[in-house]
């Protein structure tokens, strides 16, 4: 029987904490930090003795508002390459406000990788939006082209698929990536770049370390199964020996199995009964269960004019023919 | 940053370099009380050496770095005694680390006073730790006396959470 082939598990982290010009090491670990937008007060208080009275007095109030910092992670979150399903695979990303303002993010997927095998061809990019880590077709809802994420609060996080397909002709266990990118909507650049204006409640935007671009990529790998028969046949004469006499019971054996790392669809086996013999009716059978010679529910038909027939459907995880 | 008062016998000159602000006293207020923020920069020299300025705030994100300035005056002719000023931290930023350790902290909110080294906080399970700049609710100065004409500058650096 085939089995699954194992894949190294394969798991990185970009996870950047901004680190801003002019600035001391901050001690802190948050990623996002007080939010954008935020007013910064300070008023001084001072009491003092003047000729016997105590006097209260109050400084003018100094204001500074938080501006918006920008900065975007992505993270692969497939633990190895995704085995490709009937040429089609799909990859999921993280993708995380590390600023400390609401940001929209601009994705792209390039399926031209230096270094693939082949190249896959992009279905497009769905949301998570039932945040279940499954993509689940007609619900998560693929993104039209220019494909952007809603707006996200700071340290949000999302769950981007991008959905595959894979050409024909491939061999075994072939790979190929795709690289899925982010980029803030309020603009991309060196650390330290300002947009004057552009931050959230109109404060200024100021990219962080991260250049407020991220890129991440995510591998495919090619199952591709070839499905081999081989059949056997045991002799049983009226003697109890193994020859082959009138009144020889012949049992044939059909092994069906799958060289790859792929799976078929639909496989049907099907045989003839051999010139010279007679099928036996009721001696049909499926990794020793027995099945029905009438075309019923179960998996199997046989008769002497048309042979037998197997339906085992999804190859792997059908089971032999005896 | 280190706290200096500076003690200046010519008052007009250093009353023209301070904002030009409202502040919120009686007309017969003999003293001042003026307050600015000024954010840190690092200046890198070609040599590699680093050098920090002060300079008026542009662009402020988490992480950056202020010095929130406080300067008073005697403008009366009586001198001035038991002169305290407070100056309660904004919810928004902490403590920096290189501020003065001599300076008196409250990390309770203005009702105890000591140098940072010397206070404890409260866990939520009762055990106690010892406070840190994050802690830090509030900063005072306590100056004994302050002569007629003579002015200063409190400072304390502070980091944008």
């Amino acid at each position: 029987m085939i089995t699954q082939s194992n894949f190294a598990s394969r798991f990185t982290i970009s996870l950047l904490t901004p680190l801003v010009l002019g600035a001391a090491l901050p001690a802190a670990a948050q990623a996002a930090g007080v939010t954008a937008g935020t007013l910064i007060e300070n008023t001084a208080q001072a009491t003092y003795d003047e000729s016997g009275a105590t006097r209260t007095i109050t400084s003018n109030t100094v204001r500074v508002r938080v501006d918006e910092l920008i900065d975007v992670t992505l993270t692969s979150l497939d633990s190895g390459p995704q085995q490709a399903t009937a040429s089609e695979a799909v990859l999921a990303f993280e993708l995380t406000n590390q600023g400390n303002g609401p940001e929209a993010f601009l994705l792209t997927a390039n399926p031209a990788v230096a270094g693939n095998a082949f190249e896959m061809t992009v279905r497009g990019l769905a949301v998570d939006s039932n945040a279940n880590g499954i993509y689940d077709p007609g619900i998560d809802p693929i993104l039209s082209a220019p494909e952007t994420t809603a707006v996200m609060a700071a340290g949000d996080k999302l769950t981007v698929f991008v959905l595959v397909t894979l050409p024909s002709g491939l061999s075994d266990g072939q790979q190929s990536a795709v690289d899925l990118s982010a980029r803030a909507v309020t603009g991309t650049g060196a650390p330290g770049t300002v947009f004057t204006g552009a931050g959230s409640d109109g404060v200024n935007a100021i990219i962080g370390m991260t250049e407020a671009f991220a890129k991440e990529t995510g591998r495919v790998v090619a199952g591709v199964a070839a499905v081999s028969l081989v059949k056997s046949v045991s002799l049983r004469d009226p003697f109890g020996g193994t020859g082959a006499v009138p009144g020889t019971v012949a049992t044939f054996t059909i092994t069906a199995s799958v060289a790859g790392s792929g799976s078929v669809a639909g496989l049907v086996v099907t045989d003839t009964i051999p010139q010279g013999t007679t099928y036996a009716p009721g001696t049909l059978g499926l990794d020793g269960t027995g099945l029905t010679d009438a075309t019923d529910g179960d998996a199997g038909t046989a008769s002497d004019a048309s042979g037998i027939s197997v339906t085992l459907g999804r190859f792997p995880q059908g089971p032999r023919i005896p | 940053m280190k706290i200096s008062f500076r003690h200046v016998a010519i008052r007009l000159a250093l009353l023209l370099a301070l904002p030009a602000v409202v502040h919120a006293q009686t007309p017969s207020d003999p003293v001042s009380l003026a307050g600015d923020v000024k954010a840190v920069k690092i200046v890198t020299a070609e040599d590699g050496t680093q050098r920090t300025e002060l300079i008026e705030p542009t662009v402020i994100v988490p992480g950056d770095q202020l010095v929130f300035g406080t300067s008073y005056a005697n403008n009366g002719a009586d001198p001035v005694t038991n002169f305290i000023v407070t100056n309660p931290l904004p919810s928004a930023v902490r403590l920096a680390p290189d501020a003065d350790p001599l300076l008196s902290v409250s990390v309770d909110g203005g009702k105890t006073w000591d140098v940072l080294a010397a206070l404890a906080v409260t866990n939520p399970d009762g055990t106690t730790r010892a406070a840190t700049h994050e802690d830090v609710t509030h900063v005072r100065w306590v100056l004994a006396s302050i002569a007629p004409g003579e002015q200063g500058r409190l400072t304390y650096p502070a980091i944008i959470r």
